[in-house]
Order: structure tokens, then C-alpha cells, then sequence
């Protein structure tokens, strides 16, 4: 690459042209153009070899085009030209993430915080990463310390509900779930997480509840398949069987799904309850107006746990 | 048919539920909090969303002008993301009014980094908040080198230079202004005024002959010009223009008092004293007093001499020029303290009171 003679003659280059090309790599990177991005921002290195900015670009654009090892090196070269930059920390801690490497993803995490003890994304991340290490106490006080700050953080009340889970603390984890979907009806990590709550408690009328629920804002085979058994469990064979064929749609390799669909069918031989208008059968609640005037109340009663 | 709120859902018994099931066209089978859930759902998802709902920026901005600056801190962290320097200026805004000064000036560099020009005239405020005016300024020269006609900035730099110090080169800024903006007729009088206050008496009455050429009615500028002239020697000259001054607003008491040191310096004693006493009825100034004394002091007056001066010592005490003045009329320095007395003529003749040592107030001219 030939300077231009204004530029060669000062021995710097022109920071006009450095802030114009670095508009145009983030312009490129914005349209979707990661090419063009790259291009553009492999020039302002050129020019400005120890500009952090163009190394965290770098880092994105690498990220978004899936080559993970080459975004990670471009955060660690702009948080070595610049090591107080929240973006850098970050944006190194989730591509860390994606490869699997928590414990450094945590130690990202950890340095960003004595740097921003405040950032609630830091918090949040390093208590998810915490929570993939098998460290539920240590995530939950990351939750905690978020929650101290945004009492109504509906993620973070969700995700400890998740870590309370693990640990087997499942009125703790039910409270979290209630707070997280109270400040957040449609929040679907929330309906998920309440889902594999009521699979462990064995409630399988709220599984397929909330199930429901939850498919309603994203298909995932694993639901279909925690709703299969549910349905099995309440003697609705069909239904069963249906929930057992999506799960096998989304993931046709699934083989706990194959065995569900072969349980269900075997079911539908012998028994195969209609529950008809009733979405909350399986969970009677004695006493409660609705449950009274219900029509499969004597049904309902023989499954509910 | 209207949507019952949230609350109502919420809060209603079961035959009410079911009514509203009934009504919205639901299912109304099943367990009441199902059945609530129900309802609950459709009324969120139907309710027609509200016009405006405040984001996070919003948030965060209000919390600022409310007087929280920590909290507001914290939402415009929040709201950080790649390639939008907007919230590293509401941060710095934060900052700025939590009283993190060198966090505000680091938050406003980042955005111009990020390719928000106005990012520098933000740090300029905070360098300058936080005393550093000659960064101030090098930032808001940052910002000109992009925007080189901007007023604001133009201003700001000028305002910053002028408060470090250099006061020849906020005037040049000043001045530069003037030229770009001829439209602005303000721009005129400041840089009048900063030629008068840096001692440019001839280029100060220039300028605000400019001002009153765009403005007939700015009497600001008119008194300006009349104490530019009288300071530059043009004493007719001025003694005209604050006249003019006096037509448009008769009470100006920096122009009575500079039209009085003007009527002195030609020698008419008792116009530059009838202006003089009309200037301290309108303001009680030690400035004014002085003069006054000094001038009737030359007009062999001394009793009036001296109750000026003890005015001034009423403001003023311990006030050097009327305490000399006092004792050049041979009054005891107690005697202030009982102002009704008045004291013999002194058998001397005072000596004529010299024009220099009155001042026309520049200061009220500027103010």
C-alpha cells in the first residue's frame, strides 16, 4: 500500500484517513459486508498498527463470520494496546464462550469487573459461565450481586432459579421463575427453566403447561420431548405421540425421542385420554372455583401428583 | 369492545373471569389461575401498545436531569453496544453531574472516537468544569477542525481561551466569529466588549458601532462604545453616543457615570456632577461615589465631597481612595461616622480634581 505523499511526508499517517477508513470498515460491518469490513479494517491497522479500535472490530467481524480463534486473537491485541476497554473484555469473554474455554471466559470476566465492578452484562456472563463450570453457588452470587443492582432483572432472577435447580433447592428455584415470569410474562428462558423445574418435581400437568407455553415462542426438540413425556405420564397417548413426532422433526437423530414415540404408541393401545378444552388437566388444585366446575375433574385427580 | 386492564385480570374473582372470557371470546374452563393466565395474555398482547414507551436512553437521560447521576450511570452502561457513541455522551452527562470529571472527559472521548464530532465539545465542558480551560479549548479546536463554522464552539473556544488566560487569542476567535456569522448581530458586541475589557479601546468602539449599526436599539452596546471612545480619547465623541444611550434608556447608570468622567475630562464640572449624583440615585456604586467625591471636591463642594466619600466607606469600609479623600478635605477619620455634621470649608482651595483619576466603569458597561 502506497501513503499518500501528505501522509509519507510527516511520517504519520493522515488521521483523516484513518477515521475515514475505520467509518467505512464499521459502515461494511453494519450492511452485513464482512469482506468489505475486514478490508477496510485490515487498512486502518496498516495505518495505526496499535489502534485498539481497529482490533476490536477486527474481533467482531471474525466473530460473526464464525472463525472464532482469530476473533479471540484480535481482542487479546486490542486489550494489549488498551486493557480498560469493556467492549475488548467482552467481546474476548463470548468468543471464549462459543469454543467452550470457561474458565478463561471467567477470567475475562474477572478482569473487566475490577476494572467495571458496576457492568451487569459482566456480572450476568460470568455467572452463566460459572453455571457451565458446575459452579452454582459462584453463578448465584454473580445473579445476586446483578439483582442487588436491578432488582428487576428478569434474566438474572431466571438464571438463579436455574442455579437454585442444580443445587436442589426447587422452592427457592420456583420462587425465581415466579419472579423472573412476573416481571417478564413471555420470557422463554424462564418458561424453560420452570419446565425442567416441574419435570424434576414429576408434576405433569404443569410440565405440559408450561411447556405449552414456552413452544409457543421457540420450537426446541427437547421441549417437544419433555412435553411427550409429560403427556405420557397423564395417559394421553395421542397427544404423546404427536409431541414425540415434532421433537423427531426438529432432531430426526434423537434417540430419546424414538423410544418416547415407541412408549406412546404402546400406550395407545391400551389407553388414550382426550382432556378436550382443559389445558391445566393434571393440576388440580382442591378447592379452586374452576377445578370445581370441572367436567375430567375425577380424571384430573387420578393424575395430578 | 375495550380490553379490561391488567390490574382488573389480576385482581377480579372468579364469576368475573369468567364474564370477561365470556365477553372476549375465550375459553373460561379450567383452574382460575390458568384461566387468569388466560385472560392476562390476551390483554397483553391485544392492548394497544402505549405511543411512546421510554427506552433505556430515556431512562437514563431523565434520571440524569432528576438528579440521580449514579443511577443514570449505571442504565447508560446498559445500553453500551458497538458503533453508537450516543450513550458514551449520556454517560459522560452522568459523569459529569455525579462529579467524575475525568470519567466524563474519558466517556466523551470515546464517543468522538466512535465518530460523534459533537464528543469533543462535551469533553471541552468537562475539561473545563474540572479547571483545565487550556484543554478546554484544544478540544473544542478538535471540533472546529471538522465543523469550522460552528458558533458554539467558536464561543465555547473563545470563552476557554479567554479564561486561561489568553485573552488576545479569544479575541482572535472572537473575531473569527464575527466574520463567519455576520448575521448574528450579538457576535458584534461580545467582541466589542472583549477588545474594551483587553484594553483595544479604539478596535472595541469599531465593533460596537457594528453592533448598533445591526441593533440601533442595543443601548448595551451604545453605552460600550461611549466608554470605548472616552477611553480612547474621543471624549466628544463619546460624550455624544452616551447621550444617544441616555435617550433610549435614561436610568443607565454606567452611562450617566461615564457621561459625568467624560463632562469632567472637558472641564464642565457641573454636568459631569449632575450625572454623577443622577448615577448614584440609580445605583449606590463605590465606583460612582469616588467619582462623584473627586468631582466635587473640584468644584470646591467638600461637604458634598465628603458625604460621597462616606457613602462609599458605608460600602466600602477602610475603602483607600475615599479615606485619602477624606483626609485631603481634613475630616477626622471618626467624623464618618456622623455624616449630618457637616464640616467647615476649608479655607484652602481644593486642588482640581484630575480627570485621570476617575474611571469610567467599564465593568457596568460590559455587565
Amino acid at each position: 500500500m502506497t501513503l499518500p505523499p501528505e501522509t509519507t511526508g510527516r511520517f504519520l499517517p493522515s488521521v483523516d484517513r484513518l477515521e475515514n477508513t475505520m467509518r467505512a470498515a464499521r459502515r461494511a460491518f453494519d450492511h452485513g459486508d464482512l469482506e468489505g469490513a475486514l478490508r477496510e479494517d485490515d487498512v486502518a491497522i496498516q495505518l495505526k498498527p496499535e489502534y485498539d479500535a481497529a482490533w476490536l472490530l477486527r474481533g467482531h467481524i471474525f466473530r460473526k463470520d464464525g472463525n472464532i480463534p482469530g476473533a479471540i486473537e484480535a481482542f487479546a491485541q486490542a486489550l494489549k494496546i488498551n486493557g480498560e476497554t469493556q467492549e475488548g473484555w467482552l467481546g474476548l469473554a463470548s468468543a471464549l464462550h462459543e469454543v467452550g474455554r470457561f474458565q478463561e471466559e471467567g477470567e475475562a470476566y474477572d478482569r473487566l469487573l475490577k476494572i467495571h465492578p458496576r457492568s451487569i452484562e459482566a456480572w450476568i456472563d460470568k455467572g452463566a459461565a460459572l453455571h457451565e463450570l458446575g459452579d452454582y453457588r459462584g453463578a448465584i452470587a454473580c445473579y445476586d450481586k446483578v439483582l442487588g443492582m436491578r432488582p428487576e432483572h428478569a434474566a438474572a432472577w431466571s438464571n438463579k432459579g436455574a442455579a437454585l435447580l442444580r443445587l436442589g433447592d426447587d422452592a427457592g428455584a420456583a420462587r425465581c421463575m415466579d419472579e423472573a415470569l412476573h416481571l417478564d410474562p413471555d420470557f422463554y428462558d424462564a418458561m424453560a427453566n420452570r419446565v425442567l423445574l416441574y419435570r424434576k418435581m414429576k408434576r405433569p400437568g404443569e410440565t405440559v403447561l408450561w411447556a405449552d407455553r414456552a413452544l409457543r415462542f421457540r420450537e426446541a426438540p427437547w421441549l417437544w420431548y419433555v412435553k411427550g413425556a409429560a403427556h405420557l405420564g397423564l395417559r394421553e397417548s395421542t397427544l404423546a405421540m404427536k409431541a414425540f413426532e415434532h421433537a423427531l422433526a426438529l432432531d430426526p437423530k434423537s434417540k430419546e425421542a424414538r423410544a418416547g414415540l415407541r412408549k406412546a404408541k404402546t400406550l395407545h393401545e391400551t389407553t388414550d385420554f382426550y382432556r378436550g378444552v382443559y389445558e391445566c388437566f393434571g393440576t388440580l388444585l382442591v378447592g379452586d372455583p374452576g377445578c370445581e366446575e370441572c367436567e375430567i375433574r375425577a380424571r384430573c385427580r387420578e393424575v395430578t401428583t | 369492545m375495550s380490553l379490561p386492564s391488567l390490574a382488573e385480570v389480576e385482581h377480579s374473582d372468579w364469576p368475573s373471569l369468567q364474564r370477561m372470557c365470556e365477553t372476549l371470546g375465550l375459553n373460561p374452563k379450567g383452574r382460575s389461575a390458568i384461566v387468569r393466565m388466560r385472560v392476562a395474555d390476551y390483554v397483553r398482547h391485544r392492548a394497544h401498545a402505549p405511543s411512546w414507551r421510554p427506552a433505556r436512553e430515556h431512562q437514563a437521560a431523565l434520571l440524569t436531569r432528576l438528579g440521580h447521576p449514579d443511577l443514570a450511570e449505571r442504565v447508560w452502561e446498559s445500553t453500551i453496544q458497538l458503533e453508537a457513541p450516543a450513550p458514551w455522551v449520556g454517560l459522560g452527562h452522568a459523569q459529569l453531574a455525579g462529579g467524575f470529571l475525568a470519567e466524563a472527559a474519558k466517556s466523551f472521548a470515546r464517543a468522538a472516537q466512535m465518530g460523534d464530532p459533537s464528543g469533543e465539545l462535551h469533553r471541552a465542558e468537562a475539561l473545563a468544569a474540572g479547571g483545565d480551560y487550556r484543554g478546554a479549548a484544544v478540544a473544542c479546536e478538535a471540533y472546529l477542525a471538522t465543523h469550522a463554522r460552528d458558533l458554539r464552539a467558536l464561543l465555547m473556544k473563545s470563552t476557554f481561551l479567554a479564561r486561561s488566560g489568553f485573552e488576545e487569542e479569544a479575541t482572535k476567535v472572537l473575531h473569527a466569529a464575527a466574520e463567519l456569522h455576520p448575521e448574528v448581530a450579538l457576535l458584534q458586541r461580545t467582541l466589542g466588549l472583549a477588545l474594551l475589557r483587553s484594553g483595544h479601546h479604539a478596535a472595541a468602539a469599531d465593533a460596537l458601532q457594528q453592533a448598533v449599526h445591526q441593533d440601533p436599539k442595543d443601548v448595551d452596546a451604545d453605552v460600550g462604545r461611549g466608554a470605548a471612545l472616552l477611553l480612547a480619547g474621543r471624549t466628544r465623541e463619546a460624550i455624544g453616543v452616551l447621550r444617544e444611550a441616555l435617550e433610549i434608556d435614561s436610568k443607565r447608570a454606567d452611562a450617566l457615570n461615564n457621561l459625568g468622567v467624560a463632562y469632567l475630562a472637558m472641564g464642565r464640572t457641573k454636568s459631569a456632577s449632575v450625572n454623577l449624583e443622577r448615577a448614584a440615585k440609580h445605583r449606590e456604586s463605590p465606583r460612582i461615589l469616588l467619582n462623584l467625591g473627586r468631582v466635587m471636591e473640584g468644584a470646591n463642594e467638600p461637604a458634598e465631597a465628603v458625604r460621597a466619600y462616606d457613602q462609599v466607606l458605608k460600602l466600602r469600609p477602610k475603602d483607600p481612595e475615599a479615606v485619602a479623600g477624606r483626609k485631603r478635605l481634613g475630616v477626622p477619620t471618626k467624623s464618618r461616622r456622623s455624616p449630618q455634621k457637616r464640616t467647615a470649608k476649608s479655607p484652602k482651595k481644593a486642588a482640581r480634581t484630575v480627570p485621570r483619576k476617575t474611571a469610567p466603569s467599564v465593568e457596568a458597561s460590559s455587565s
